[in-house]
């Protein structure tokens, strides 16, 4: 089940290290980046149909493809952010093979036609952070970066300052230029990010890892994995009720039920699955009974009412409370609500504290109603999709788990 | 070009910008972020609107006219997004209006009887936060009743630049803040208060001094310096006090002041409400004083046109030499509002082409025996031994004089007065009879 691209160099000792890096394949496709033109390496990633990875799953060829029609100073920046709950893959890119990350960041940046990079890295991850600086210092060394290199670019971490709202690539842009970390409110044509108002790149961690594999072995090699929509790998993490959590890189397309089973051990001692997250908090909950033909990929999650994401699946043994569960995301809402908006500012608190209600069991058939209400109130009614996760989070544990809530009711 | 508004044609503009469509129609459309002078920010969410083919509900302040727009602002849908908004805006809000000062002029008050109309469904405690914080330059701050506009900060960041003010914490615990040690300080800083739809930040000078359902407003020009803001005077005469001005409001004039206004024209109404005591001349005197020889005037460069020309007229006629001179203030003016010529109207002067020579001045009024002084600041502290002085004046004379007449400040005389810009407007009297007699009519007396 296990297919490594991305992870390859994963369980190499000292893989971070520049000369096992090397010694290892990294670097090596960059023979095959400067031997093309920018515009070809932007066709091949169309052609590969690499999708963003950090769970929107946008098209990554049309993004550099904006980014690189439009004048101006370009910047590529890479969203290192991840703060989505359940998600926990790019940090093992960025501690364990730094040096794909930053050979992925040169080709971006040779076929968007930028010099500059920043790596936005979250706030909490400062040891995962020291050791991409390492790895970026080594590479200056070694004459991949700065001056010395065929191709100039320059790569500075940026280190947040603990925000999950920073994730989303505006606000990170506004907290980048050291703004106060708000979204920005939506173009109303396709165009390009701006840093300082110049035409900006940005790209989860894991997209630019799997950029130097489709650029060496062609945009088929990578098409050979996965679907037809969904090509490719994805680190799929797996944590909650199982008994092997971890990431583990896997095709597209493969039954989500053989994965928890097979890949991630089961549930835990060895009780019935009841139900599961599939790609972050912020994905719709699944039960058990609707995941017998769920398969890992971004269509077959859509239809059945969720969404991929980031892949990073919790799982809820028969043991889990709802209820519970909920508050737990609810109060995470709360605390990174960025407080912009009012729907979402007020809205994450109020059924955040009506929670507690059903949690000490002392709710009333009004507060559900007000819980249904107030998600509704938060759903396509503010700048960014903070608000629209966490009301589709209630939906779909009130969707499925009504019964559980209303036992909660006094 | 048209669209459709509820089912009304309007006229506008591709490109526009579909709240401005809809403010400058006098259509109603709730909001708090825009604001015409601040722009859009887009997180107050109240401006929600519903665009006939878009799935989800629209912000008008982001949205752009164009061919074929069809707006509905009424439909059953779009009324409960609002209302849920307006629910959320109000969740953790104090509701103590009975003791707020904005409370008749607050947004949420006129939303809540527009939209809202709803009893409370808040079973949870409400989110405590700071309450009259002094954030400096008569400024008050109660974060429980701000609805996080950000106004207030986007004034400081992009209008006076000088950052003062920010969003700290996040969600519900997010609130406007000064830096720890720092406060607001900026010639400008009231403005503020003015531009919070809200009872959040309030001002230490008007607060708890009058409820604004009692108060009159008259348009008028702030007198502060040449700059000639449009300002609102809010007054009232109660049962047992005499008329009184309680503030000055920025009214909006986009060629000159916006919707802004400096703090010293603000807080310059407390001179319309100083009481002084003067025993009133009478008008024969003056004219037996007319019979001398050497006289000269001296009249303000505030004063009205219509003033002005009065005053002409009867230096003309009684053969009195005429000056003006202009109050300048070297340290008072900057690059904005604030101009060094302080006085509401020396292009009137220089229009009505009455003599500025500060040196022909000089020699006139060592020769002259008779000064008349039309209200002018130079004279008023000035003892001019052995000559009879003449005042005309809305304010206390600190000095020896021969005749005294007082007259109507410009709260109570309308009249007209040329800016620094060449601009010519207008301004209006309060509705009370003020005691004391306009210029122009005690000069007609004396022909």
């Amino acid at each position: 089940m296990i297919t490594k691209i991305v992870s390859k160099n994963f369980e190499i000792p000292d893989s971070h290290l520049i000369d096992v890096a090397l010694a290892n394949g990294r670097y090596s496709s960059l023979k095959s980046v400067f031997e093309k033109e920018p515009q070809e390496l932007i066709d091949i990633i169309k052609q590969s149909g690499l999708r963003g990875k950090g769970g929107g799953g946008a098209a990554t060829g049309n993004k550099w493809q904006i980014v690189s029609d439009w004048d101006g100073v370009k910047y590529v920046v890479v969203n290192a952010d991840e703060s989505e709950p359940g998600t926990f893959k790019d940090r093992r890119i960025l501690s364990l093979d730094p040096h794909l990350l930053i050979e992925g960041i040169i080709a971006t940046c040779y076929a968007v036609s930028s010099n500059i990079s920043y790596i936005y890295v979250r706030g909490e991850y400062e040891e995962f952070s020291d050791v991409l600086q390492g790895a970026i210092d080594e590479a200056y060394e070694k004459n991949f970066l700065g001056v010395g290199a065929k191709y100039r670019v320059d790569i500075t971490i940026h280190r947040g300052a603990g925000a999950y709202i920073c994730g989303e690539k505006s606000a990170l842009l506004e907290s980048l230029e050291g703004n106060r970390g708000h979204p920005r409110l939506k173009p109303h044509s396709p165009e390009p990010e701006f840093y300082f108002n110049e035409p900006t790149l940005v790209n989860n961690v894991e997209t630019i890892a799997s950029v130097p594999f489709i650029i060496e072995n062609g945009a088929d090699a990578y098409r050979a994995y996965g679907t037809e929509k969904s090509p490719g790998t994805l680190l799929f993490g797996i944590s909650g009720n199982v008994n092997k959590p971890g990431v583990y890189e896997a095709e597209f397309g493969i039954s989500m039920l053989e994965f928890i089973e097979k890949v991630g051990g089961g549930v835990k001692k060895g009780k019935k699955l009841k139900a599961v997250i599939p790609g972050g908090a912020s994905t719709p909950i699944l039960p058990y009974e609707m995941l017998k033909d769920a398969r890992l990929d971004y269509e077959n999650l859509s239809a059945l009412g969720s969404a991929l994401g980031t892949g990073g699946m919790i799982v809820l043994g028969e043991d889990a409370s709802m209820v519970k569960a909920l508050k737990n995301l609810l109060r995470f809402y709360h605390h990174e609500s960025c407080g912009q908006c009012t729907p979402c500012r007020e809205g994450t608190s109020w059924s955040d504290k009506i929670l507690d209600r059903f949690v000490a069991k002392k709710a009333t058939t009004e507060d559900l109603e007000i819980l249904k209400s107030v998600s509704n109130s938060m759903n396509g009614k503010t700048i960014c999709v903070f608000a629209p996760a966490a009301s589709g989070v209630i939906d779909g544990f009130l969707k499925h788990f009504e019964a559980e809530f209303l036992e909660c009711i006094v | 070009m048209k669209i459709l508004i509820d089912n009304a044609e309007v006229e506008c503009k591709e490109g526009d910008l579909l709240i401005e469509v809809m403010l400058k129609n006098a259509l109603e459309i709730p909001h708090f972020c825009y604001q015409e002078d601040l722009g859009a920010d887009g997180n107050c969410r109240m401006c929600m609107v519903e665009i006939k083919g878009q799935k989800r509900p629209q912000i008008a302040c982001n949205t752009f006219v164009k061919e074929n727009l069809e707006v509905s602002t009424i439909s059953e849908n779009i009324k409960e997004v609002k209302r849920s908004i307006l629910e959320l805006e109000l969740l953790n809000h104090p509701v103590d209006c009975a003791i707020c000062d904005q409370a008749g002029e607050c947004k949420l008050q006129d939303y809540y009887m527009d939209f809202g109309l709803y009893d409370s469904h808040l079973s949870t405690p409400k989110t405590k936060k700071g309450k009259h914080i002094d954030l400096g330059s008569n400024v008050m701050l109660d974060q429980e009743r701000c609805v996080l506009c950000t106004r207030c900060v986007r004034f400081t960041s992009n209008i006076t630049k000088t950052n003062e003010l920010g969003i700290i914490g996040r969600g519900d615990n997010s609130r406007v803040a000064v830096a720890p040690g720092h406060e607001l300080n900026n010639p400008y800083a009231m403005n503020v208060v003015e531009l919070c739809p809200v009872g959040a930040l309030t001002s230490k000078d008007f607060r708890f001094k009058q409820r604004v359902w009692f108060l009159d407003s008259t348009k008028s020009i702030c007198h502060g310096c040449s700059r000639g803001c449009n300002i609102y005077i809010d007054y009232n005469e109660t049962k047992y006090s005499a008329e009184k001005v309680h503030r000055f409001r920025a009214r909006r004039n986009n060629k000159i002041n916006k919707s802004f206004l400096c703090d010293y024209g603000r807080l310059s109404y407390k001179e319309l409400n100083e009481n002084f005591n003067a025993d009133v001349s009478h008008v024969k005197d003056l004219k037996e004083l007319l019979k001398d020889e050497k006289k000269l005037a001296l009249v303000s460069p505030s004063m009205s046109l219509q003033q002005l020309q009065a005053v002409k007229s009867f230096c003309k006629d009684n053969s009195v030499e005429l000056f003006s001179l202009p109050y300048i203030d070297e340290n008072f003016g900057d690059e904005w509002l604030k101009t060094n010529d302080m006085s509401a109207n020396f292009n009137g002067v220089k229009e009505l082409g009455i003599n500025y020579d500060e040196d022909e001045f000089g020699v006139s009024l060592q020769e002259a025996h008779v000064v008349i002084n039309f209200d002018h600041k130079y004279l008023k502290n000035r003892e001019l031994k052995s000559k009879k002085v003449v005042h005309f004046t809305t304010s206390h004379v600190d000095s020896d004089y021969e005749l005294i007449f007082v007259i109507a400040d410009f709260a109570h005389d309308s009249g007209t007065i040329i800016n620094c810009d060449g601009i010519r407007q207008d301004f209006y009297a309060t509705k009370y009879e003020s005691q004391n007699s306009r210029l122009v009519d005690i000069l007609e007396e004396l022909k």
